[in-house]
């Protein structure tokens, strides 16, 4: 991202602990929209607690989360579901798709809980899988297809209801090299050309190479870099 | 080695309490309630047997009068001339307190002289100067201890006795303690044998001569009884009620087993659980070295960990549950035969062995099959959720197959095999195991027919709800299967009973056929040919029936006669098996006999055959024209026509009326004029009190079902609660995804609980044909095996409309703390655990 962006996500002086231990102090972030955002740090270092902050998984002990200016601690957990819903896409390494569905279902179903009819949720997600190249894969349950292809219905899943954000947290850490290359790719593409933000986790260091910022997190300070 | 292990199954445990307390109380339940039953039966049986003993003492027959009763000079005859050393005459009345209305008496009249060779109360009584004191003062008597804190009566004192309509009062000269420590049963009253002889009015007549008799004397007394007399063994005295309470109380136990077998359900549903929730932590033990064998070992000796614990509770439980129990069985088998009370259930070893070893072979039966699975466990690799689903839904379609011959198996039990009512339960629990095998694949298929027929229109989170359960199968197949049969136990015994109330309801309309019945309690005293004509003239009276009943000892055990002449609507008798005008026209004419039911199932009678009638002038034979319905729970009868008993009896008394009044004209008026005709009747009951009566002792007959019903349910709801426990640790991870995409707490439980639901309706439905099953069974097997009566099969759609909502009902409350804590607990930490 060259050009100046409204600010998405806004950390302020954000701290979380479990227990004795610290993992994020004072952290302060400011994420604009359509940036590509990577956070890179050791197993351990909080890279996925600040995902989960931002998601309003979890709600920081100091500061505050801002999406698009409002304050994701201080929503009801009923808010914070609409906002999820609404607003965030997730990726995760293990892909959680849900078991009892089909792809395509799976794919449906943030539109569905969007109030999307489901003639329309299926028409879209049928589209995003082919754009993916798993359209094929639409009527198999997840335990029925690869790795890779699940990560692909995964990243179809998390984009379908056009959200402003897109969390991905080591979406390749468990795909081989090449389906690895392949599944950044095409988050990479896909968010650039809808112009989602995405934040994600990961120690792959071709997902920094294509990121717009780097985050690093050390010994719970996060440390803004250009990539 | 096993320290470790041990300590890796206490940590498991330690982290999931709950789980290790549902596993506790399912046993504990099923424990409980199988030996809270067969101790509460068997300490009312205790009760009775323990005052037939007393009033038995060691008398091996009864000399009885081939009909009415004996000339006491017969046990001159017995003792001097055939030389029978141990015989004592008795009287034996039923006699009304005034004070405890609506309850009648046994009182004894014994010889206290020659009582010592047979019973000898002076033993049973503190102190025997009683008995001596019952010789010398007439009119006293030895009254319970019971009855006589009841009426606050003290020796010395005077009390009030009714006897054929007249009260007479006599002194109580002692009491009489109950017949063990921890049984109430009450004793007879006990008074001289001349003191009865002079309350009934009967001087020079005695009951029975009671006797101990050597096999020989026995023999040769058979073969030779004195004319008019009948030699029967003590043990057919009471065939009816023994018949009667041997078959309540294997009913009693039959319930009782299958709350254990809902128990063993749901200890099989949490050891399976436990298995598969540690699957990955078994996988690397196995990668660590640990043999299949050692494996099978250390989930079996965790299974008797859980076994041994709770069937201690368990035991405990039960012999709580008897004390409550105890109370309904007894009031069961008083309303059937006499009052007795147990103030404390007296402990059985033998019991608490039996249930202990059921409980323990039922956990380590339970935790077999999740032993092998176990051990089965591919070492390092944990299954993936997906591969023990598939298994399970494999395991599903099996169990189809393996349902038809375990269900031919059960059906050829009860329809062909032994009449002996064992054999009946064992095909019964093979039909319910049969269908417990179906219930799963039954769940499946009813969730793809539900979501083919909203295909399209169904929400995702609806789909989710309806896959969830099919999904799940490896932990909800067991429980559902549980729910559906205790509910289907909840909807067959609910039906069974509404068919007994409905079939008691129409035969009571049958029986009481005249408005108003005059009783004179048996004691054969009668109205004058005068009396009944000015009773059949009385403003409105259309009509009256008359009866004279007695009972009549053969070596059999006795039945009673009834002589009957009907009255303007009929005989009042619902017959079976022959044509109904036919055979009444035959016993109206002398030429045959209609016998009760329950008489022709116990004895093997059937229509055609002749039946052997003691008379006073000697055994009468008349052939059987038909079978009628009879409910009654008291001794066998036979129905005669009222000339034909006389002729053969000589005698003219009656000991029933019944008065028809013309239709809509009311009774009271009637009653009124009868009391002034019939001066001291013992009873005038209207057709309804009767009928009313009558319904009220169905309805607490079946008061102690009702609770073991209940109880079932209690521990298949158990058996749900723990399977959605362990659906929800399960899929914890699966629910914080959908939390993730958006999903608000409120939609999120509504979804569950709509899984829920459908699991609880899925059993509900099943339990619908799986419950007109067993009642047509209990209706038709075990009905007529234990009681000798048959009933009509109805069905009302209340019993299964009230189990499909209880299976929802248990199944959404089960649900709701599951629900509640996936919907609301901690999101991160569900994400976090991979």
């Amino acid at each position: 991202m060259s050009k100046a962006s409204p600010v998405t996500i806004e950390l302020r002086k954000v701290t979380k602990s479990y227990g004795p231990q610290v993992v994020l102090a004072d952290a302060s972030i400011s994420i604009a929209r359509g940036e590509l955002v990577v956070i890179v740090g050791r197993s351990g270092s909080g890279k996925s607690t600040l995902l989960r902050l931002i998601g309003g998984l979890e709600t920081p002990d100091r500061g505050s989360v801002l999406i698009d200016g409002s304050d994701v601690a201080a929503l009801t957990e009923t808010a914070r579901a609409r906002l999820r819903r609404a607003a965030l896409g997730f990726v995760f390494q293990f892909f959680n798709l849900i078991p009892t569905l089909t792809a395509a279902e799976n794919v449906e179903l943030p539109l569905a809980l969007n109030g999307v009819s489901r003639r329309d949720a299926r028409g879209r997600g049928i589209a995003l899988l082919d754009e993916l190249g798993v359209a094929a894969c639409a009527d198999r349950l997840p335990d029925e297809i690869s790795g890779g292809e699940q990560q692909r219905v995964a990243i179809a899943r998390a984009l379908v209801h056009e959200p402003r954000v897109v969390l991905a947290d080591e979406p390749t850490g468990n795909l081989d090299l090449e389906t690895a290359q392949q599944v950044l790719a095409l988050l990479q593409t896909t968010c650039r050309r809808r112009q989602t933000t995405l934040i994600m986790a990961t120690h792959s260091r071709e997902a920094a190479s294509v990121a717009d910022r780097v985050l690093s997190i050390r010994e719970a300070r996060i440390e803004d870099g250009a990539a | 080695m096993i320290r470790l292990l041990g300590l890796a199954t206490g940590r498991f445990y330690g982290r999931h309490p709950w789980q290790l307390l549902l596993a506790l109380t399912g046993i504990s339940l099923g424990v409980g309630v199988y030996v809270g039953v067969d101790l509460a039966s068997s300490s009312a049986a205790r009760a009775f047997d323990l005052s037939a003993s007393v009033v038995r003492g060691r008398t091996t027959h009864h000399l009885l009068a081939a009909g009415g009763d004996l000339d006491e000079s017969l046990y001159t005859e017995l003792v001097v001339h055939r030389g029978i050393a141990h015989a004592a005459p008795v009287v034996e009345l039923d006699v009304g307190i005034p004070n405890r209305p609506g309850t009648r008496m046994p009182l004894l009249g014994i010889d206290p002289l020659e009582e010592a060779s047979v019973r000898s109360f002076a033993d049973f009584v503190p102190g025997s100067r009683n008995l001596e004191q019952l010789i010398s003062e007439p009119n006293t008597v030895l009254l319970p201890e019971s009855v006589a804190a009841e009426l606050g009566v003290a020796r010395g004192q005077r009390i009030e006795l009714t006897l054929r309509g007249r009260n007479r009062s006599v002194e109580v000269v002692g009491t009489l303690p109950p017949v063990a420590r921890d049984t109430a049963s009450e004793p007879p009253i006990v008074t001289d044998i001349a003191t009865a002889q002079e309350l009934s009015g009967s001087y020079g007549r005695i009951s029975r001569i009671d006797l101990a008799l050597t096999s020989e004397q026995a023999e040769q007394l058979a073969q030779n009884p004195p004319p008019g007399t009948v030699l029967i063994p003590v043990e057919a005295d009471d065939s009816s009620f023994n018949a009667l309470a041997a078959a309540f109380r294997t009913n009693l136990t039959a319930l009782g087993l299958l709350a254990l077998i809902v128990g063993m359900f749901l200890i099989y549903s949490t050891m399976s659980f436990t298995v598969v929730q540690r699957r990955f932590t078994l996988g690397v033990l196995r990668a660590l070295g640990l043999t299949q064998r050692a494996m099978v070992a250390y989930v079996l000796v965790e299974a008797l960990a859980l076994g041994v614990c709770a069937t201690a509770v368990g035991l405990l439980l039960g012999h709580a549950l008897a004390t409550s129990l105890v109370e309904l069985v007894l009031r069961t088998i008083g309303d059937l035969y006499f009052g007795a009370a147990v103030t404390a259930v007296a402990p059985s070893p033998e019991i608490y062995v039996r249930g202990a070893l059921l409980g323990i072979a039922g956990t380590l039966l339970a935790g077999a099959k999740p032993a092998v699975d176990a051990a089965r466990t591919a070492p390092a690799l944990a299954l993936r959720r997906a591969d023990l689903e598939r298994r399970s839904r494999h395991r599903a379609h099996v169990a189809v197959w393996l349902a038809v011959p375990v269900a031919a198996a059960g059906l050829l039990l009860t329809a062909l095999g032994p009449s002996s009512l064992r054999y009946a339960f064992a095909g019964l629990f093979g039909v319910l195991a049969a269908c417990a095998l179906l219930v799963p694949a039954a769940t499946l298929l009813l969730m793809r027919l539900l979501e083919a027929a909203t295909r399209g229109g169904a929400s995702l989170p609806s789909l989710l709800a309806m896959r969830g359960v099919g999904a799940s199968l490896s932990r909800t197949g067991v429980a559902t299967a549980a729910l559906a049969i205790a509910i289907a136990t909840v909807n067959g015994v609910g039906l069974m009973i509404s068919s007994f109330r409905t079939s008691l309801d129409h035969w009571l309309g049958t029986t009481l056929s005249a408005d108003l019945y005059v009783a004179f309690d048996g004691d054969g005293r009668s109205l004058t040919t005068e009396q009944i004509s000015a009773l059949e003239h009385i403003a409105n009276v259309r009509g009256v029936s008359l009866t004279r009943s007695v009972l009549v000892p053969t070596p059999a055990g006795e039945f009673a006669v009834r002589g009957m002449r009907p009255g303007p609507d009929g005989w009042g008798l619902d017959i079976l098996g022959a044509d109904p005008s036919t055979a009444l026209a035959a016993v109206a004419n002398g030429s045959g006999v209609v016998v009760s039911e329950r008489l022709a199932f116990a004895r093997s009678l059937h229509v055609g055959e002749p039946l052997g009638i003691p008379s006073p002038a000697g055994e009468q034979q008349l052939p059987i024209v038909g079978e009628f319905r009879d409910f009654n729970t008291g001794v066998y009868s036979v129905v005669v026509s009222l000339d034909w008993f006389r002729r053969y009896w000589q005698d003219t008394s009656i000991t029933g009326i019944g008065v028809y009044v013309e239709r809509g004209s009311p009774t009271m008026p009637v009653e009124a004029r009868i009391r002034t005709i019939a001066p001291q009747p013992t009873r005038i009951r209207s057709a309804d009190a009767i009928r009313k009566t009558s319904l009220e002792i169905f309805d607490r007959t079946f008061q102690i079902t009702e609770v073991l019903r209940i109880l079932a349910a209690i521990v298949a709801f158990l058996g749900v609660l723990s399977a959605l426990l362990s659906i929800e640790l399960e899929r914890s991870r699966e629910l914080a995804i959908l939390r993730t995409l958006g999903f608000t707490p409120r939609e999120l439980t509504t979804t569950l609980l709509a899984q829920t639901g459908l699991l609880g309706a899925a059993a509900g439905l099943a339990a619908i044909p799986i419950g007109t099953a067993l009642a047509a069974l209990l209706v038709h097997v075990i009905n007529r095996r234990s009681f000798g009566w048959t009933m009509d099969f109805v069905f009302s759609p209340g019993a299964p409309a009230t189990g499909l909502l209880l299976a929802i009902g248990a199944a959404l409350l089960a649900g709701i703390y599951p629900a509640l804590r996936s919907a609301r607990g901690a999101l991160a930490g569900a994400l976090r655990e991979e």
